[in-house]
């Protein structure tokens, strides 16, 4: 990317956009973040104590935008201390393991959970992107048909089958992320952004969700 | 005034129960067990309430009906006011949010809301049905047969709340529902002794065992109602395992400096609520005193040596293995740390795996029978986990994954089998992240079986309150490293404040691992060390935390860090950390405290500076006169050392019978 855009991006307030990864314990959120943000995997990585995040830039339908990803630790008990960081998020990554049918069952939970916590107004109309990751491992507990009926029963959110480890679908899904929110902003609401942006928005179609 | 026996926040109330929708309206409330007087009331409370106690119903011990519930009649005002008070103090640091009821708005209405609130006396309490919706909830019945409403425990603390019932009233499970739990006669009593609790496996308790070196009293019986542990502790804990496998690799880790980039803008109302369960700030706990600007003075200069050696260490030992002088040893450890060759041996006394004034042939039958208790336990593991593995693929998965690596590495195995050994010996705690951390050292220094489960034992007894299912002990350091902050630099601290962070939860994970991930492996090894001799003053690990906030402080606040970059700040200095820095300027920390004149009793009690045995460790060159002929005077019997090293007894000492046998369904 060039100066001229790196500039546009700081004076765009509005493009920063807080993405939140939460499911199970072990299902890979850390190195879904890593794979995408750092482009790096590494078998043995850490749990992840606490909550942390990145910062990674894109370009989606001719709009820039910053992603504040955000990683969580994903065991019951550390549940107060990660819930007081989902307000504010624009996206919500609900991933589980496709071989660990657990993970899957328990998105129902992570949803509430988030949810609540986030204190999101409209569930319904909220963006969330579903992840089914470690497609690479043999011994798939969670059908990809199954995934799909959960994800369309549950408010039609797109899914994404992904591995960190082979770099698969990863990026189209923090993409697809993106797009959403950029969206779902433009049906509440025009954007509220700068001079710039309108510029832009203007010599370019509108986005076309999915 | 009321004592508040048992307290627990995020408990809730479901107004459209009949639904399972995510439209439930709720209510968020506090759940209490006071004492009044000696009689015991179970009291739910919403938040968000006003302060005036007339909000405040109550059931009646006398009241034929709950129906009719009635205001509390038979307290003075003046002390329902200031107990009200109290209480309010701790709603005010609750966390608000809006209810997305279908148009119902109720969470908008203080007189809805605290419609909800009761009380009722325990001796009028008939049953408690505890049942599990993903999370649990509890049902009261009452004597005259009114049904409360249903107390839904979204952040856990069902069983804490049961056990702290059952220590008040007798708890027995119902012949027709196992659910069901039906309440014996009254008794006040915290006198149920710890064999009843043992017995009293029912209400689908999965396993039940003694706490740690049966050192914590009352040990907890304990249960994770939706976590996979329940359901199949092996294979979890397996999956956890196959992250202890991370510590070959971990010893070798550079560091990386990746270059992140900072968020651009911070996010705005990012944290505009505080955190349920973690409010330490605005919370003046009972003792807990504001801390005014205190006149600290200078801060000395401090210096450090270089480790003990192999030659040191010998010159503490007599003919037969006794380790005399251990206070002066202690010290040298404090001041220069271990050289590695000798870290295999002095880590187990440190970690009071081999008590100082053992013979080595007492530790050679110490670590016999130590053996033989160790592979019983591991010999148990393996049966239930064959058996179990017939039924279940997914442990023969976690098994074969972990095999591939295990062949590669001998010890990987090995930190396998101590873990679940582990496990097997403790499942009060099970598998919680970040365990692994603290075995991944001890492992590698001692590189044996059977010693490094036991000095893993060990450090987990120190460390087992960081992993509470309610993290009790990490909330509790937060405040105690807040009290600490405070009183060094009180700017700061209003100014982490200000970005809502004076909560601390940047520094979580230092404190939930020790460092662990903040530090170079061999750093690692340096400082817990360094802490485990106890020197110069208990809870040095929060020093360490202010020593590190210390450098960090004038950058945070001259760059206005706030929420996001503070915590990004904070996460980034892992692997960039200078150990010999920190450790100079905790102790520096340290001293500076210690000659403060007007020290707020709150930060002496942190760091037990009233003990008489710290002024002894804090002046060493009067208490190591003699250094420089030990042998003159050999004084094996320095048994008080042994009370302020770790805080807990020798394995040796401990009861046989704390290890239980384990049942896995």
């Amino acid at each position: 990317c060039t100066g001229m855009s790196r500039v546009y991006v700081m004076a765009d307030k509005s493009t920063l956009l807080k993405v939140i990864l939460l499911g199970d314990g072990g299902v890979g959120k850390s190195s879904l973040m890593n794979r995408y943000v750092s482009n790096k995997f590494d078998t043995h990585l850490f749990h992840t104590i606490g909550v942390e995040f990145l910062n990674k830039e894109l370009e989606v339908d001719g709009r820039r935008v910053t992603l504040q990803i955000w990683d969580t630790a994903g065991q019951e008990r550390f549940r107060s201390l990660r819930t007081p960081f989902y307000r504010g998020s624009d996206c919500c990554l609900l991933t589980f393991s496709v071989d660990d049918s657990q993970s899957f069952l328990n998105l129902n939970l992570w949803r509430k959970e988030f949810v609540y916590y986030a204190d999101v107004k409209e569930p319904e109309s909220f963006p969330f992107v579903i992840l089914g990751n470690k497609i690479d491992v043999s011994g798939r507990q969670v059908a990809k048909e199954e995934a799909q009926r959960w994800c369309c029963e549950n408010g039609g959110h797109p899914y994404f089958e992904t591995s960190a480890k082979d770099a698969t679908n990863i990026v189209e899904a923090f993409e697809e992320v993106a797009r959403r929110v950029i969206a779902s902003d433009d049906k509440q609401e025009p954007l509220l952004s700068t001079h710039t942006v309108e510029l832009r928005r203007k010599s370019r179609s509108d986005p076309s969700c999915c | 005034l009321p004592k508040v026996i048992f307290e627990h926040e995020g408990v809730f109330i479901h107004l459209n129960t009949d639904e399972l929708e995510d439209q439930d309206s709720l209510i968020s409330g506090f759940l209490r067990i006071v004492d009044k007087d000696g009689e015991i009331f179970v009291e739910y409370k919403p938040l968000e309430d006003t302060v005036d106690p007339s909000n405040m119903l109550c059931a009646c011990k006398d009241s034929s009906s709950v129906v009719e519930w009635i205001q509390r009649p038979h307290r003075p005002v003046d002390q329902q006011l200031s107990y009200e008070t109290e209480w309010d103090m701790v709603n005010t640091v609750s966390f608000k949010r809006k209810v997305y009821s279908n148009g119902e708005g109720v969470s908008n209405h203080l007189n809805e809301r605290t419609k909800w609130a009761f009380s009722f006396n325990v001796a009028d309490l008939r049953s408690v049905t505890v049942k599990c919706e993903g999370w649990s909830y509890l049902v009261f019945c009452l004597r005259d047969d009114a049904t409360l409403p249903a107390l839904h425990f979204h952040q856990g603390g069902s069983q804490a709340f049961l056990d702290g019932l059952r220590k008040l009233v007798q708890l027995g499970e119902s012949p027709e529902d196992e659910n069901v739990f039906l309440v014996g006669t009254y008794y006040k009593a915290f006198s149920q002794s710890f064999e009843n609790l043992l017995d009293d496996t029912n209400y689908g308790l999965v396993q039940v065992r003694e706490v740690l070196m049966g050192k914590t009293p009352g040990s907890k019986l304990h249960f994770e109602c939706c976590g996979k542990f329940k359901k199949d502790p092996y294979t979890t804990t397996l999956g956890g395992l196959s992250k202890v496998t991370n510590f070959l690799f971990d010893a070798f880790r550079q560091s990386e400096s990746e270059c992140q980039q900072r968020p651009a803008e911070e996010m705005v109302d990012l944290l505009g609520e505080l955190i349920p369960g973690l409010e330490i700030n605005q919370q003046e706990e009972p003792g807990f005193e504001v801390i005014t600007r205190v006149d600290l003075g200078p801060r000395p200069e401090v210096h450090r040596s270089g480790p003990v050696m192999m030659e040191d260490w010998a010159k503490h030992q007599d003919l037969e293995g006794r380790v005399f002088n251990v206070s002066r040893l202690k010290h040298l450890i404090f001041k220069g740390g271990l050289c590695h060759a000798l870290r295999k041996e002095a880590w187990k006394f440190l970690l009071g795996y081999y008590p100082w004034d053992s013979t080595h042939e007492e530790r050679k039958n110490l670590q016999k029978r130590k053996t033989d208790e160790y592979f019983r336990m591991k010999l148990q593991w393996k049966s239930v986990s064959e058996e179990q593995e017939k039924r279940n693929s997914r442990l023969r998965d976690y098994k074969s994954l972990i095999g591939v690596c295990t062949n590669a590495h001998q010890h990987l195995t090995l930190a396998i089998l101590v873990y679940m050994v582990y496990v097997q010996y403790c499942t009060d705690v099970g598998y919680v992240q970040g365990m692994s951390d603290l075995l991944s050292p001890i492992l590698y220094v001692l590189e044996h079986e059977v010693d490094a489960f036991w000095c893993f034992v060990s450090f987990m007894d120190q460390m087992h309150e960081n992993f509470e299912e309610q993290m009790q002990g990490m909330k509790a350091q937060l405040v105690q490293l807040s009290t600490l902050l405070r009183l060094l630099d009180l700017a700061f601290w209003n100014y982490l404040e200000a970005q809502d962070s004076g909560y601390l939860y940047f520094c979580f994970r230092w404190l939930l691992i020790r460092f662990k991930r903040e530090l170079h492996f061999q750093d690692v090894l340096r400082l817990w060390e360094v802490m485990w001799t106890g020197l110069p003053c208990q809870n040095v690990h929060l020093l360490v935390c202010c020593a590190i906030l210390d450098s960090e402080k004038q950058k945070i606040m001259d760059r206005h860090y706030g929420f996001n970059e503070i915590l990004k700040h904070i996460n980034e200095l892992s692997m960039k950390l200078d150990i010999e820095e920190i450790l100079i300027k905790s102790e520096a920390i340290y001293m500076q405290i210690r000659n403060c004149k007007d020290l707020p009793p709150s930060v002496s009690e942190i760091l037990g500076l009233n003990t008489v045995t710290h002024s002894l460790a804090l002046e060493p060159c009067q208490e190591y006169g003699m250094l420089e002929s030990p042998h003159n005077s050999p004084r094996p019997q320095h048994r008080q050392d042994q009370d302020f090293s770790n805080g807990h007894g020798l394995l040796q000492d401990t009861p046989h019978n704390r290890w239980k046998t384990n049942f896995i369904s």
